[in-house]
């Protein structure tokens, strides 16, 4: 088996626009140093090729508006598929691992997609984890690991009320950062309450402070939850270099990282310093990761000393790992009706900016308290670009009985509403996605 | 107008084939059987043999595709040569486990040639030293983005060359392509090679030549180069066996598909290679020789065990098996084991040898199997089909499977799959028909389909390449071929076509430089160009063109004058 298969696919002609970060270019450097390093014909490493997702692929994860044909391009699907290359090659037995080294990334696009968010209009990892389970049953343990400097809110949101995911994020502090979320207390819906774990870090972060992290909460974290998979949403912005954030990490940190994870999938998110950073992370990852020396890997401009992890940062990102650990190991004791009260129904309202398409959407969600499953979800929206409002009805993976009768009632009572223009029910177990 | 003369010898594991041709057409070809312990003498036996052929008096050009460094390679007989690299930060050279000692030198060159720290002039004094007493042993200096930037490597040939008496082969020179790994190879396995050329080609200079005029020698993409070349990069003349064939095929073949496959049908092994849009597909970065990767451009050939001489295995349930070892000689031409060749001989398909031996052979075995002996034949036929198809199946699913990169080649593959099947090789007339029937092509045997290559050999013409970089930022131009290596005047204006432009004249003034005729059309292999963009503002641009001077083969016609 080889030990690295290795999707690569940095669409070199597409970009979000000609001088935006998602251009080109952005690979370009990377697939220059892979090559030259002899990487992409190394005994341990076999590069594949991506291919596109299906309509079925995706709409098993999102619900797309105004429609898939709409608002997803080529190159989104081209970057989905590759994911699921990846996880192909992985379930059978092909590689022992796999890394989506693909533009565009997906981390900001939610369950509902109007349109583009942080550069991401599907979720990568997310088809990934739904294709797995698709594949290997609705009892598969996924967990990911989202290394991004930006917090991966649209994977938060798309597993933040699902048992079968352990979504746990480390970025930059979102009182200083897009999207301004991923603060320690958004612990999951009540579903899955506790499975959504943020560790949001000071700005200047480095080396020791990601991996202190990685020792002290990540990796006890995942001993104890026990995940079948391991994805690790490699974006390679909390790269002291890098133009869109202010975080401190080298190539050498993130090969380590990789070395201490060990993920079974890694899908490369964000990263934006194209040429100091990229290709010098990318081969750290890709050796650290085939079991590989990656000790000589260097970036050419070294950090400066002061960009170097602070005795008092260092202080926060403990203080941090305390917090986050602490009630990690004591969420079973906290009365769910005290967070989301008691009753049959947990409700909340959101607004959602979309800054790459500047489109607002307003939501009005109901959860399905339910002891027996993650409950039924039922999600109105509406957008400034599309002002019809749509009503989704969403099912679990492992649906109880009552709540599958009951989506169905809650699908025809929105149906009947003339409030309504399009009414969705998506049951992803039975690969359903009916409009 | 006066005749044209031309000879093209092939060196084969078997048979070493020569072909006089006149112009555009064959005047005789030769075989003789190749003797592994003096390949030297059974050339001359077959270049004397077919000379016998020639009538005229102006000297004639000799084209060779020899195995002399396949062998030295594949046998391990190249002289030691020392290499000294300079390999910056990255992957750990030590960890790539090469079977020959590195010397690494402090320096640091980045992924768009920009020097991040010099080469460490200290350790220079010191190498003489580590390099040992031989001043004569040949050199390999290789550096990570040498391709980008050759100072480095110039600057160490030139302190190195102080003291150094012998061949020094510097990575730059033999390819712009990127791969340090493979860089480091081909670049030692040159100048481990080189001795064996020099002497090969003394050789040449005590033959008497009297009717030979230009000898130049075949090299794995097809082309040919000159002896002052092959002296400098011997490398590229190993793997021109299978060039020759596939030169033989465009030579010969009366083909109008755009897309074939050419199968070559060996006795011990059948190369299968893969004609795109008329014109053969190359390896994505370089020829592959005894498990070493080069960077040698070459034609993608793969080889299965299959041919008319491979051993036949029979198991229960499974039936027949043929290969991938080789039998000893067939039962027809007095061998002990059953072949495939046997198989056409026994059913009147072939001619060779005694039929009635091999009629007995299969008879014998078909007892034991309870089945008569004809039938028995004509199932070792079917599998050999079968087992071939199965091959040109897998041949073209990975090229399917090469990588893409950008969004429109993923959405519009380029159709590879073939509409026709051209064979070639002494056992072609045999199996070729019914492999064009399974896979339901029409196909073509080559005439002279047993001679091929020589043919092949002696139509080939010289090829000549350059890869050219420009980076506008930086404002330089490279192309490391030719160690050119220059300021962009007005970067701003210097755009993609000018960098095509340039890359064109460039590459006939190599051709010329060279001694090769620079008239042909320059073709653009391969091509690429970005923005550079840095906080939202253009900042330049980066080109990279390669070329190829390609002259047409010699077309040749399918009879004898």
């Amino acid at each position: 088996m080889t030990e690295v298969g290795l999707v690569f696919f940095p669409a070199f002609d597409w970009a979000i626009s000609h001088d935006h970060p998602e251009r080109q270019e952005r690979l370009l450097y990377t697939r220059d140093q892979i090559q030259e390093e002899g990487l992409f014909d190394h005994p341990s490493i076999r590069e594949y090729r991506p291919r596109l997702a299906t309509d079925e692929e995706i709409l098993r994860t999102h619900v797309v508006l105004p429609s898939l044909h709409h608002t997803v391009a080529e190159s989104h699907r081209i970057a989905a598929g590759g994911t699921i290359v990846a996880s192909d090659l992985v379930i059978d037995g092909l590689v022992k691992h796999a890394f989506a080294l693909l533009r565009p990334p997906g981390h900001h696009a939610n369950r509902i997609v109007h349109g583009s968010r942080g550069f991401c209009v599907l979720n990568n990892e997310a088809i990934m984890v739904d294709h797995l389970r698709h594949r290997l049953g609705a009892d598969l343990k996924v967990a990911i690991v989202d290394t991004d400097a930006h917090h991966a809110d649209g994977t938060q949101d798309i597993f933040y009320n699902d048992p079968g995911v352990l979504h746990i994020s480390l970025h930059q502090d979102g009182r200083t950062l897009y999207p301004g979320t991923g603060f320690t207390s958004e612990r999951g819906g009540p579903g899955a309450y506790g499975q959504t774990v943020n560790i949001p870090l000071p700005p200047g972060t480095g080396d020791e402070g990601m991996l202190m992290v990685m020792e002290r909460v990540v990796l006890p974290i995942l001993k104890e939850w026990k995940p079948d998979y391991v994805i690790n949403a490699a974006g390679q912005d909390n790269h002291f270099s890098d133009p869109i954030t202010n975080m401190s990490f080298s190539a050498q940190g993130y090969a380590k990282l990789t070395e201490l994870l060990s993920p079974d999938l890694v899908v490369l998110e964000g990263g934006y310093s194209i040429e100091s950073a990229l290709p010098y992370i990318n081969v750290g990852l890709l050796l650290a990761l085939a079991g590989l020396d990656y000790s000589k890997v260097q970036e050419p401009v070294q950090r400066l000393d002061r960009e170097k992890q602070t005795k008092s940062l260092t202080e926060q990102v403990v203080r941090v790992c305390d917090e986050v650990i602490d009630f990690w190991q004591h969420r079973s004791e906290v009365k769910l009706e005290e967070v989301f009260g008691a009753g049959s129904l947990f409700q909340r309202q959101r607004q959602i900016y979309y800054d790459t398409d500047n489109i607002y959407e307003s939501q009005q969600e109901y959860i399905r308290l339910c002891s027996d499953c993650a409950g039924w979800r039922v999600i109105y929206t509406s957008s400034t670009k599309a002002r019809d409002l749509v009503g989704v009805v969403l099912l679990p993976w492992k649906p109880c009985q009552a709540c599958s009768v009951e989506a169905r009632e809650q699908q025809g009572e929105l149906l009947a509403d003339q409030r309504f223009s399009q009414v969705i029910c998506v049951d992803p177990a039975a690969n359903l996605h009916q409009v | 107008m006066s005749e044209f003369y031309k000879i093209g010898i092939d060196v084969g594991g078997t048979n070493t084939d020569a072909a006089l041709l006149c112009d555009s057409e064959v005047v005789a070809l030769v075989k003789v059987p190749t003797n592994h312990n003096d390949l030297l003498s059974s050339t001359m036996q077959a270049l004397h043999k077919v000379l016998d052929h020639y009538e005229g008096k102006d000297p004639l050009q000799l084209h060779l595709s020899t195995t002399l460094s396949t062998n030295a390679i594949v046998e391990g007989r190249g002289a030691p040569a020392n290499v000294v690299a300079v390999p910056g930060p990255g992957v750990n050279l030590k960890s790539l486990e090469f079977p020959f000692p590195i010397l690494e030198l402090g320096g640091y060159m980045d992924h768009r040639g920009r020097e991040v720290s010099p080469l460490d002039l200290h350790q220079i004094a010191g190498l003489r030293k580590a390099l040992g007493e031989d001043e004569a042993r040949a050199l390999a200096i290789v550096g990570k983005f040498s391709q980008r930037n050759p100072s480095h490597e110039q600057r160490l040939k030139a302190e190195l060359s102080k003291w150094h008496r012998g061949f020094i082969s510097m990575g730059h020179r033999l390819s712009g392509r990127s791969n340090f790994p493979r860089r480091i190879v081909t670049t030692y396995l040159n100048a481990s090679i080189a001795q064996h050329q020099l002497d090969f080609l003394g050789v040449w200079k005590d033959v008497d030549r009297a009717p030979l005029g230009e000898i130049l020698i075949l090299k794995a993409d097809g082309g040919t180069m000159n002896l002052e070349d092959s002296a400098e990069r011997p490398i590229e003349s190993i793997l021109s066996g299978p060039a020759a064939s596939i030169m033989g095929v465009k030579a010969l073949s009366l083909c109008q598909e755009k897309n074939y496959v050419i199968v070559d049908i060996g006795g011990t092994t059948t190369d299968l290679a893969a004609v795109v849009g008329g014109e053969a597909l190359f390896e994505r970065d370089g020829a592959t020789i005894s498990g070493y990767k080069t960077l040698v451009p070459a034609f993608l050939v793969r080889s299965i065990g299959l041919g008319g001489d491979s051993a036949l295995t029979y198991e229960e349930g499974q039936g027949i098996t043929i290969g991938p070892r080789r039998s000893g000689t067939p039962v027809c031409l007095g061998g002990e084991q059953l072949t495939p060749t046997d198989a056409a001989v026994a059913l009147g398909l072939a001619c060779l040898g005694s039929q009635e031996k091999a009629r007995q052979g299969w008879q014998r075995w078909g007892a034991t199997l309870g089945v008569d002996g004809s039938s028995l034949a004509r199932r070792v036929l079917q599998a050999f089909t079968r087992q071939l198809r199965q091959a040109v199946d897998a041949f073209y699913e990975e090229l399917e499977n090469m990588p893409l990169y950008t969004i429109q080649e993923l959405l519009h593959p380029p159709e590879l799959r073939p509409t026709a099947v051209v064979g070639l090789g002494a056992p072609a007339p045999i199996f070729i028909p019914a492999l064009g029937e399974d896979l339901d092509l029409p196909w073509e045997v080559l005439s002279f389909s047993a001679g091929a290559n020589a043919i092949g050999a002696a139509a080939a013409r010289a090829t000549v390449g350059v890869t050219l970089r420009a980076d506008t930022e930086r404002g330089s131009v490279t192309i490391p071929e030719m160690g050119y290596q220059r300021e962009i005047h007005r970067p701003l204006f210097f755009s993609i076509e000018k960098a095509r432009q340039l890359a064109e004249e460039k590459t006939r003034e190599y051709a010329n430089f060279r001694g090769y005729d620079a008239t042909g059309e320059v073709y653009i292999v391969e091509e690429e160009s970005f923005q550079m963009v840095r906080g939202f503002r253009t900042v330049g641009q980066t080109h990279m063109v390669r070329t190829q001077l390609r002259p047409e083969v010699h077309r040749v016609r399918g009879r004898t004058k």
